[in-house]
């Protein structure tokens, strides 16, 4: 089997770089995108086997995002996880309305996050 | 009307004494006696006395009919001079004669004029009466006339009274029925001059000033929510600027210690951990805040939801494991395996939980702390008990507010912000339930929280 693509959408470049890092050492490979409008064209573009999306983007937020993924053919069967804020309750319950697979809240432990990912995409040697 | 009757009686009389008179001179004329014609003549003045009272207050025209009776009357009492005359001469037949010609026809004549007095008497007493009666009716007629016009006015004057008194006061209780319902901005329009009037005016002046006392206060409300709300904003965005690059150190230090970046010596790890231990503070800090300002800005909901209760303690235990480690307490928990899946908010449950046993691992510097939990009907108990240094009985009020320890000395030897408790406490009631402290100084406290197994959308505040 070929190698397991993850699509990062995240604004904060410090995330990116942990999350980067975290995946630095697993056979994943990452592609990233900063805003919502750029994750949903990278999506539909590369088809990536996992989406992370962050609740909060610019432009397009990441609920909007999510849904309008689930509503095209090419990533409607695609896992996200969305990265919800602590500090907003009902984040979560928003994210899965509009279709994520599973969520992690924010600060979230890189490795609870690795694990999420083996879970949902089993890793390819 | 006695006057009319009076003179009714006086005419009839004399009408009467005519006739015995000229009876009486007849007899005297038969048998010749000449004292019966004397007394007569001495009769005479009584008659014209009679006369001379009826002639008062008589109309012109009787007044002539009785000088025509006085004049026969003259010519009479001569013809009787005469008759006595003759009599005392004994010429009886010739004074029988003069009576026959003169004293007879003369009676007759001052009978007819009397009784023409008296028919005029008469019709003056029937005449009078009609007017006493006519007088008499108009009268009753006038009373009732009057009576009438004084019950009306009466009416009037009691309803106009009446009204004066009702309408101001109807008015008066509709305008304070205003003022009660928070409406000031109104007007009593009372036109009265009187106290009624004094009274509205009173009531519009302190409809005035109660106004303006309201106007301002919305003013300084409006300023003051706006104040708060600039607070909570504030602290909202503060606190997510401050989590941004605490999430980068944390994260990043997790990495190290998982050994991305390289193997970790043992010496390195120690305060690598002591690290990630400080920050997982300074974050909850942090989220304590945030929680606080949202709270008070009402915008904090609860995201309700199934949950284990078990996941939940183990969660929490093992996210405080490494800190209790560190300072050498056991942490326990006791959760009944048979508890079944509970409804609410997991994450402000969880939040709640690691504020309390967070504050135990504070305030305890040896020996355990205990996390327990039981089902009692349909109700979570939840009890953190710890063998610390306890609190003492008159600060256990005082544990739950704000920005509160329960000894400011406290916050110099171990630390926070007392924030952890208070968000604790409204977490817990937002959820329907009440959270309580039983302490011993010197012994260590328990802090316990109860909830519904399953909150319902419509129990939560």
């Amino acid at each position: 089997m070929s190698t397991k693509t993850i699509l990062y959408v995240e604004d904060n470049e410090l995330n990116r770089k942990i999350v980067r890092d975290l995946l630095r050492r697993t056979s994943y490979r990452l592609i990233e995108a900063v805003d919502g409008e750029a994750g949903i064209a990278r999506a539909l573009e590369q088809r990536p086997d996992l989406i992370l999306m962050d609740l909060q983007l610019p432009k397009v937020s990441g609920i909007d995002a999510v849904r309008t993924l689930r509503s095209s053919p090419a990533t409607a069967d695609t896992p996200i996880i969305a990265i919800t804020s602590f500090a907003l309750s009902g984040d979560q319950q928003k994210a899965k309305d509009a279709g994520a697979s599973a969520y992690l809240a924010k600060p979230y432990s890189p490795f609870d996050l690795l694990g999420l990912i083996r879970k949902l995409v089993p890793e390819t040697n | 009307m006695d006057q009319a009757r009076e003179r009714v009686d006086a005419s009839r009389k004399i009408e009467q004494a005519v006739g015995v008179q000229m009876n009486v001179i007849r007899n005297a004329l038969v048998l010749l006696d000449e004292a019966t014609l004397v007394g007569i003549l001495h009769d005479e003045e009584r008659f014209t006395d009679t006369l001379a009272r009826l002639e008062e207050a008589a109309s012109p025209v009787e007044r002539e009919t009785i000088e025509k009776i006085r004049a026969a009357e003259r010519q009479l009492i001569k013809t009787v001079e005469e008759i006595r005359s003759l009599v005392r001469a004994d010429k009886a037949d010739e004074a029988m004669a003069l009576h026959l010609n003169e004293s007879q026809p003369r009676y007759r004549e001052i009978a007819t004029l009397i009784t023409r007095v008296v028919r005029s008497e008469e019709a003056g007493m029937v005449q009078l009466r009609q007017n006493v009666e006519a007088s008499n009716r108009r009268a009753v007629l006038l009373m009732s006339g009057f009576a009438a016009a004084t019950i009306f006015l009466a009416l009037l004057l009691g309803f106009v009274i009446s009204w004066s008194f009702i309408i101001p006061v109807h008015e008066a209780g509709r305008f304070l029925g205003q003022v009660a319902r928070g409406n000031f901005g109104g007007t009593i329009d009372v036109p009265n001059r009187d106290e009624f009037g004094a009274l509205a005016a009173r009531m519009n002046a302190m409809s005035r000033e109660l106004n303006q006392l309201y106007e301002h206060e919305r003013t300084l409300n409006t300023e003051l929510e706006r104040a708060s709300k600039a607070k909570s904003d504030f602290l909202a965005s503060m606190s997510h600027e401050l989590r941004t690059p605490l999430n980068a150190i944390l994260g990043f230090n997790e990495l190290i210690l998982g050994e991305i970046y390289g193997e970790v010596t043992d010496e390195l790890r120690v305060p690598l951990t002591d690290i990630q231990n400080s920050g997982k503070h300074l974050l909850r800090l942090i989220n304590n805040v945030l929680d606080l300002s949202k709270i008070e800005a009402g915008r904090m909901e609860l995201a309700l939801g199934d949950y284990s209760v078990q996941d939940t303690v183990v969660s929490v235990l093992a996210g405080l494991r490494p800190l209790a480690a560190q300072k050498g307490l056991d942490l326990v928990s006791a959760v009944p395996d048979d508890i079944p899946l509970a409804c609410g908010d997991a994450g402000r449950i969880t939040q709640c939980l690691m504020n309390l046993v967070g504050n135990a691992l504070k305030f305890t510097q040896q020996g355990r702390i205990e996390v327990a939990v039981d089902l009692r009907g349909d109700v979570l108990h939840y009890r953190v008990t710890d063998t610390g240094t306890g609190i003492a009985e008159d600060r256990l009020e005082t544990v739950f507010a704000e920005f509160r320890q329960a000894d400011a000395t406290i916050a110099g030897q171990f630390g926070g912000t007392g924030l952890g408790l208070s968000i604790t406490k409204k977490f817990v009631e937002m959820h329907g339930g009440r959270l309580w402290v039983e302490s011993e100084l010197g012994k260590g406290s328990t802090f316990s929280f109860e909830i519904p197994l399953r909150v319902d959308r419509a129990e939560t505040a």
